[in-house]
């Protein structure tokens, strides 16, 4: 594949951001690579948006820095170039955005993104069906979506982030995104981060997912390969207890006799089989629920 | 290649055996050249890493080859070489497994015996 040639990375060092007192990103050490697409999961509140928003230099963080290779990102015109932020609209709020246009809309960021495509974004108004003199505050919930992955695909910026851009999509158009995208991704090798909450449809697009919790990384990783060290076991409540002696347990869910727990094994090693014991893989979906639950 | 993916099982492992399944039914034939690795990722909207890895695998094992500059294509004696190991897996995957359930089940050797002998006398 095509990556983006001799990019650097994008990197979190040290990020911590506080609302007033209160602190909504704690010590976040993070690096995005050129050339993947990431996955971004987390809980309503976990900080998500924030941290696009820190990556992308639009709120400062507390302390710590955001760096693309050596420079540093804030107020910096050249590496800011680099950098796309598609963030979501909520035209009643931004009342600066509701009347414009979205032909406006899409100008403005012809300006600000300094490798625009204005035939891709033409392009992609037309497959959206999008109105190009509609106002914005008059955009449904599913084209404000819409006209979000219009910019980030258009912005042709080597790092794009998207804050939740299939949120209103219907699956018709949930699909058509994950193929824009991986369309996109092979012709350029630009590096996607994309945070969502419907976690199981968009798990196979991305190579790696991040998990944030609290405010934390919980953890990044090869999807494929957190996937294949995540199973459920489930059986009768002494027997699933017995076989998983010196497991990490998550999400123990029980009924009558019967348990059934999520564990994340360490690489390479593997789950003792008994003909007592159902042991299954588990979705992403399932493995963030169990991760980032309550009752751990 | 127009077979679903499941959440059973590793998405790459899905892919080369999707691809096996293909050239066991001549829906891909040998030198014929097999879809690329972005052609998988559009069509599942998978990552294009992913499928390249299911499609390696098979490369390995001197399933698919590449021409450079062209594309993977389906090796000589692809088939035969699928279904020898598809023999071998056969055992592990369906053999002990049978035998494990019927053994759970109660279910004797001899009676185990008698059943693929009728399911034999049907054909």
């Amino acid at each position: 594949m095509e990556n983006a040639k001799g990019l650097m990375p994008l990197q979190c060092k040290s990020v911590i951001k506080k609302y007033k007192e209160k602190e909504v990103l704690h010590d976040i050490d993070l690096t995005l690579e050129p050339g993947k697409i990431y996955g971004l999961i987390g809980r309503n509140g976990a900080g998500k948006t924030t941290l696009l928003s820190i990556l992308a230099a639009q709120c400062p963080a507390t302390s710590g820095a955001i760096t693309l290779g050596e420079e540093t990102v804030w107020e910096n015109q050249q590496a800011l170039s680099h950098i796309c932020f598609s963030r979501e609209l909520n035209p009643v709020a931004e009342s600066a955005i509701a009347t414009m246009k979205v032909k406006d809309y899409l100008k403005a960021a012809s300006i600000y993104y300094p490798h625009w495509d204005k035939e891709m974004a033409d392009r992609l108004v037309k497959t959206f069906e999008l109105e190009p003199g509609k106002k914005i505050l008059k955009l449904s919930k599913g084209m404000l979506s819409m006209l979000t992955i219009i910019l980030a695909l258009a912005s042709k910026a080597d790092y794009t982030l998207l804050d939740e851009p299939v949120a209103g999509l219907d699956v018709f158009m949930r699909d058509k995104f994950y193929k824009l995208l991986l369309e996109e991704y092979d012709k350029t090798g630009r590096t996607f981060l994309i945070s969502t909450h419907i976690i199981d449809e968009a798990s196979p697009v991305f190579e790696e997912v991040i998990m944030l919790k609290d405010g934390a990384i919980l953890l990044k990783e090869n999807t494929e390969d957190l996937l294949s060290r995540a199973i459920h076991i489930s059986g009768r409540e002494d027997a699933v207890d017995a076989a998983a002696e010196g497991f990490k347990i998550y999400h123990p869910e029980k009924i009558g006799r019967s348990k059934g727990i999520t564990v994340l094994m360490e690489h390479g090693r593997e789950f003792p089989s008994s003909n007592d014991l159902s042991v299954q893989p588990v979705s992403l979906q399932n493995l963030f629920i169990a991760l980032c639950g309550d009752d751990n | 290649m127009n077979e679903i993916l499941t959440q059973e099982k590793s998405i790459y492992l899905q892919i080369s055996e999707m691809i096996e399944n293909d050239i066991l039914r001549d829906i891909l034939l040998e030198e014929e050249r097999v879809p690329s690795t972005n052609e998988l990722a559009a069509l599942y909207a998978i990552n294009p890493a992913t499928a390249a890895k299911g499609i390696n695998l098979l490369v390995d094992r001197n399933i698919l080859y590449k021409k450079r500059g062209i594309g993977m294509f389906v090796a000589s004696g692809a088939k035969e070489k699928i279904r020898q190991h598809r023999k071998e897996e056969f055992h592990q995957r369906y053999f002990k497994a049978m035998m494990e359930e019927a053994h759970s089940l109660g279910i004797t050797g001899e009676e185990l015996i008698r059943m693929i002998q009728a399911e034999e006398e049907k054909k």
